[in-house]
């Protein structure tokens, strides 16, 4: 069996909050390697520290202590300048409130990225054509978010974190807005991305069927990794 | 009750930063109000104060004309009727005189008066508390302002000319520049005993003049017709000693910027408290739908809402009291200090001053913040306790109709309304300088949108992606609506203030623009003397003119002042005279000398509804003449109401003296200095325009100054709006920038985009505040127009200043954000909806 290069790895991730004078480590030393084109869920309890390791593998957070490497470099230790780039360029997010900009309209949303890349929009004009067209939003695309439904926000979230072709896509509770019936369309969505554009896929989910998109389950609890299922 | 007292506390305590910011918007905005109304009264009084001069308590003057020769006539206390109507009386003898020092020369105005009768109606105030005692023989007081100039103390002696002879004087006391020693022009009174200065004079027993106070319940009028109907108007000039009614038009219009300070004050911080009101009644949705779910009515929600307005109105009302003391008094001392002539400004507080400020607190408060309120309360329970409430959008559509109409209502307006109509003028003006503001805050959302649209194009050939996106942002950006409404009012204001401030100054203390005169000399003067004046050396032009004031009538009203010349171009000339039309200057310029005509101002025509060709009977003492009005002037150089040929003055009124002449000369101070030697002792008023304009400049700036200072408090509440618009926007400002950083922007990123943002809202409300000024100006001159002769120059660089300003406070209004966006965590901002 041919193991797959990995797309990113988190050594010994310690996070400690400080609240106050009292000071909490949400994240215990987790380390794990996330292979290229896995799907991965990360499940576990409110406050059990998923979402901040979602965020610090995603560079938006730094960890207290250890590294998180990606092509072999730690992207912890990158300056804000970088950090930027890299989420602009390598990797796309999608949150669970959708957190498009509301006076812009969808094509506008989703070329941001390229927008603060410095790129010019014209020129991925058959690229954003194409990712409207896979997140089903080619009619929607001059109307600002507070025009569409909750489900059509997540799908230009997802429009928006595919436009630079990112290698990972990090997804934080991508249905935990959304009624059961759209937030299975997102999954699928988000799977057939996973499966078609070989995209490496991190999401964090409470939800058991959300999780059971992914082709590898981490549990978290106590900010620890309590269980890995393939 | 003491739950919802104790709920209305805690939130007031709970947001302090808020609290401060809407209590210091209305204490600003009442104490700007406060010290407007109080400058007014303060400067009228100041004014009356300077008029009087060394009048005092009296009203009326009395004085006796020259004799056929030129020579002065003394006036005795005798002459005077003995009438129940006359309170007080006090002659005065007066002469000019000369004191000289290395290089300086000095003009001095010599008063003489008894003591014991001058303290009856204006005691002279002396330095230090002193009191004059023995005040006889070569004794003289001079004011503080004078002595300190040339080093000269108690005890000195002080050396004068009067006439062409040298007088030494010893100093008997220093006198502060009030009482007898205020004047309204450059140059020192000084006190002399009376019998000294009329042995100087030999004017046996007579004076200069006599000063009279009326009586208790008799007005100034009614005493000076009594004494002009008893003493034979031929000897006697009977005057009043200041125009009261004049005094009061003067202040109110110098008064005319500090109310506009007070009008933008109060439109801004209507403003910041309605918007304050928007948030605080969005925060406060969970409160109104838990009260509402228990039972309290929409009535009762509002109530308990507005309640918490009226205090911050209130507190903000009694705050002002002492603040607006403090600011008044500082001003007034600046004033005082910064006058020329040193005058102590009187501080003038009615009780309805306080009230009116105090009430104006309270309702602006709790009108501005009733709409935002009203509409919180009468949302649907259910919406509130499920947090489904939507705003709601009225159509852009609507909203441009709407406010296009109003702006073009509100530019409209002043224009159409008849010129004439007074109260109805000035409340289409009042009308229009809201409706302007109002419209342009309905219409700035849509204003921004094209302005974005615009910009994105040029930013993004300029400053790339991140110009775009800020251009872009700006759109549907109700952060940006706030402050560039906030920006525009008090750019606004500033701008406008600054011009009409400006036009108030020139206007007031340069009256002479225009007039072709370099020089003037007001006395009783004959024709032999105006013929010496003429032969003078270097002096080009004289014109003499016949001056009777208070002493002619016509049909149903009376004439204040008749000026009569044989050569009516240089008239024109000199004084410039406007006229409706070329037409009419050059009939006025062939036929004025040859008939009985007559030139009216325009506001004489207006008043009394004459017209050009009709005929007027001029009574003089129990004889009529018919004149034939030939033309209708307006002048600021020239105070008189009618103008007619110097032949008719003559045969009709049989005047034989003239009571003034202007001159032009290139060198008009030597001239001056030639004239007055010809006077000698005589009384006269002589001044170069220069001298004029430099004494009158010194006065009205210094009145002007305070509104200079006042306009930075309208800054000052610009900027606290602004910063409150900082404060309840910044969540929303903060998640924003979150999003971006979410998806790559970078700290260098968010401060070029965040500083682009701040240009472009200082931008777009620096042109709208210069636009909107601009119309506000026009509405103000339409307004004031019928009243003022001249067309105000519009400084572009006041505009340029006032607009540059605007985006300094924006871009520095966005090192706030772009701060806290550096140091944000990000996390905790995109995590929570």
């Amino acid at each position: 069996m041919t193991k797959m290069p990995v797309a990113i790895e988190g050594e010994n991730i310690i996070k400690d909050f400080k609240i106050g004078d009292t000071v909490t480590r949400v994240l215990k030393g987790i380390s794990l390697q996330i292979p290229k084109g896995e799907f991965l869920s990360i499940m576990g309890p409110s406050g059990s520290g998923k979402s901040t390791l979602l965020y610090i593998l995603g560079g938006l957070d730094s960890p207290t202590n250890g590294s998180v490497l990606m092509g072999g470099k730690d992207i912890s230790r990158y300056n804000d300048e970088k950090k930027s780039v890299m989420r602009r360029r390598d990797i796309g997010f999608i949150f669970q409130f959708y957190n498009l900009i509301p006076n812009l309209n969808v094509e506008e949303n989703v070329l941001l990225p390229i927008l603060l890349d410095g790129k010019n929009a014209k020129d991925y004009r058959k690229q954003l054509n194409n990712i409207l067209e896979i997140v089903g939003l080619t009619d929607r695309r001059n109307h600002t978010p507070r025009e569409l439904s909750g489900g059509q926000q997540q799908r230009v979230a997802i429009a928006r974190a595919l436009i630079n072709s990112p290698d990972i896509i990090f997804a934080d509770e991508p249905t935990g807005n959304l009624d059961s019936k759209t937030g299975t369309e997102i999954m699928k969505l988000l799977k057939e991305i996973n499966r078609e554009s070989d995209k490496t896929i991190i999401m964090v989910t409470h939800s058991a069927d959300a999780a059971a998109y992914g082709n590898r389950i981490v549990s978290v609890r106590d900010g620890m990794i309590y269980n890995s299922n393939s | 009750m003491k739950i919802i007292l104790k709920y209305i506390v805690n939130n007031i305590k709970e947001r302090k930063l808020r609290t401060i910011v809407m209590l210091l918007s209305i204490v600003l905005s009442s104490t700007l109000l406060f010290v407007s109304m109080a400058i007014g009264d303060s400067y009228e009084s100041a004014q009356q104060k300077m008029a009087k001069g060394s009048a005092g308590t009296a009203t009326v003057e009395v004085s006796a004309k020259q004799d056929a020769t030129g020579n002065t006539v003394w006036v005795s206390e005798d002459e005077i009727p003995q009438t129940a109507s006359i309170k007080n009386m006090v002659g005065f003898i007066t002469a000019p005189a000369l004191y000289n020092k290395g290089s300086y020369y000095e003009n001095i105005d010599l008063i003489a008066a008894n003591l014991n009768e001058l303290n009856s109606i204006n005691k002279p105030r002396l330095l230090n508390g002193a009191t004059l005692t023995d005040f006889t023989g070569s004794s003289i007081v001079l004011p503080e302002k004078f002595t300190t100039k040339y080093g000269i103390k108690p005890g000195d002696t002080v050396t004068l000319t009067i006439g062409e002879t040298k007088y030494q004087f010893s100093l008997a006391a220093i006198a502060a520049y009030d009482t007898v020693f205020l004047r309204s022009t450059r140059g020192v009174n000084a006190l002399l005993p009376k019998d000294t200065l009329s042995s100087i004079l030999n004017t046996s027993g007579g004076n200069s003049k006599i000063l009279i106070v009326p009586s208790g319940g008799i007005s100034t009028e009614e005493l000076k017709s009594e004494l002009s109907s008893s003493l034979l108007s031929e000897k006697y000039n009977v005057t009043k000693v200041y125009n009261e009614t004049q005094v009061a038009s003067d202040a109110k219009q110098k008064s005319l910027p500090f109310y506009l300070i007070s009008f933008f004050s109060l439109t801004m911080s209507a403003f910041i408290i309605f918007g304050s009101y928007k948030v605080i009644t969005l925060e406060r949705l969970p409160v109104i739908g838990t009260f509402r779910s228990i039972g309290a009515s929409e009535k009762m929600t509002t109530r308990i809402l507005l309640f918490e307005s009226l205090i911050y109105g209130i507190a903000g009302g009694l705050l002002s009291i002492p603040l607006s003391y403090g600011i008044l008094k500082l001003i007034l001392n600046g004033l005082g200090e910064s006058l020329s002539m040193g005058i102590e400004i009187p501080m003038v507080v009615s009780p309805l001053n306080i009230l009116l400020s105090c009430t104006v607190a309270v309702s602006v408060s709790m009108l501005s913040a009733y709409l935002p309120i009203r509409r919180a309360s009468r949302l649907p329970v259910k919406d509130i306790v499920l947090g489904t409430v939507e705003e709601k959008n009225i159509s852009n559509k609507t909203k441009l109709i709407f406010g296009a109409v109003l702006f073009i209502l509100s530019v409209i307006l002043p224009r159409v309304v008849n010129k004439n109509s007074g109260n109805l003028l000035t409340l289409a003006g009042g009308f229009s300088l809201l409706g302007l503001i109002t419209a342009t805050i309905i219409i700035i959302p849509m204003l921004i949108n094209l302005f974005s649209y615009v910009l994105e194009q040029v930013y993004g050939l300029i400053f790339g992606n991140e110009g775009r996106l800020a251009a872009r942002n700006m759109k549907q950006n109700k952060n940006a609506s706030q402050n560039i409404t906030l920006l525009f009012i008090s750019l606004s204001a500033v701008i406008a203030i600054s011009v009409i401030g400006n036009f108030v100054s020139s206007y007031v203390g340069d009256v002479f623009h225009g007039a072709g005169l370099n020089g003037f000399a007001q006395a009783d003067m004959s024709e032999e003397f105006v013929n010496e004046v003429k032969s003078v050396q270097g002096i080009d032009n004289v014109l003499p003119i016949y001056q009777l004031t208070n002493e002619i009538s016509t049909d149903g009203f009376d004439l204040n002042q008749v000026e009569a010349v044989d050569n009516v171009s240089l008239y024109n000339s000199m004084l410039n005279i406007h006229y409706d039309s070329e037409q009419v200057k050059n009939d006025v310029d062939t036929s004025f000398a040859n008939e009985r005509n007559i030139l009216l101002t325009k506001d004489c025509m207006t008043k009394h509804n004459l017209t050009i060709g009709d005929t007027v009977s001029l009574a003089y003492h129990g004889k009529t003449f018919n004149y034939r009005i030939i033309g209708a002037f307006q002048s600021r150089a020239d105070n008189s109401d009618a103008v007619i040929p110097a032949a008719y003055v003559k045969s009709d009124f049989g005047v034989q003296n003239y009571g003034m002449l202007t001159y032009t000369a290139a060198d008009p101070d030597a001239v001056m200095v030639q004239i007055r030697n010809l006077f000698g002792n005589k009384t006269n008023w002589c001044r170069t325009i220069e001298e004029f304009n430099q004494d009158a400049m010194s006065t009205v700036s210094s009145f002007l100054e305070p509104m200079r200072k006042l306009t930075y408090f309208i800054l000052l509440l610009a900027a606290v709006g602004i910063i409150n618009n900082l404060l309840i926007n910044y969540i929303q400002r903060k998640r924003s920038i979150a999003m971006y950083k979410s998806v790559g922007m970078s700290n260098r990123q968010n401060v070029k985009m965040t500083l682009l943002e701040g240009f472009t809202s200082g931008l777009i409300g620096a042109v709208i505040g210069m636009f909107v000024s601009y119309m506000e100006i026009g509405t103000i001159f339409i307004v004031a127009g019928p009243k003022i002769l001249v067309t105000p120059e519009l400084d572009a660089g006041i505009f340029m200043m006032a607009g540059l300003a605007g985006i300094i406070i924006t871009l520095l209004g966005s090192v706030v954000p772009i701060l806290k966006g550096s140091r944000m965590k990000l996390v905790e901002e995109i995590k929570f909806e």
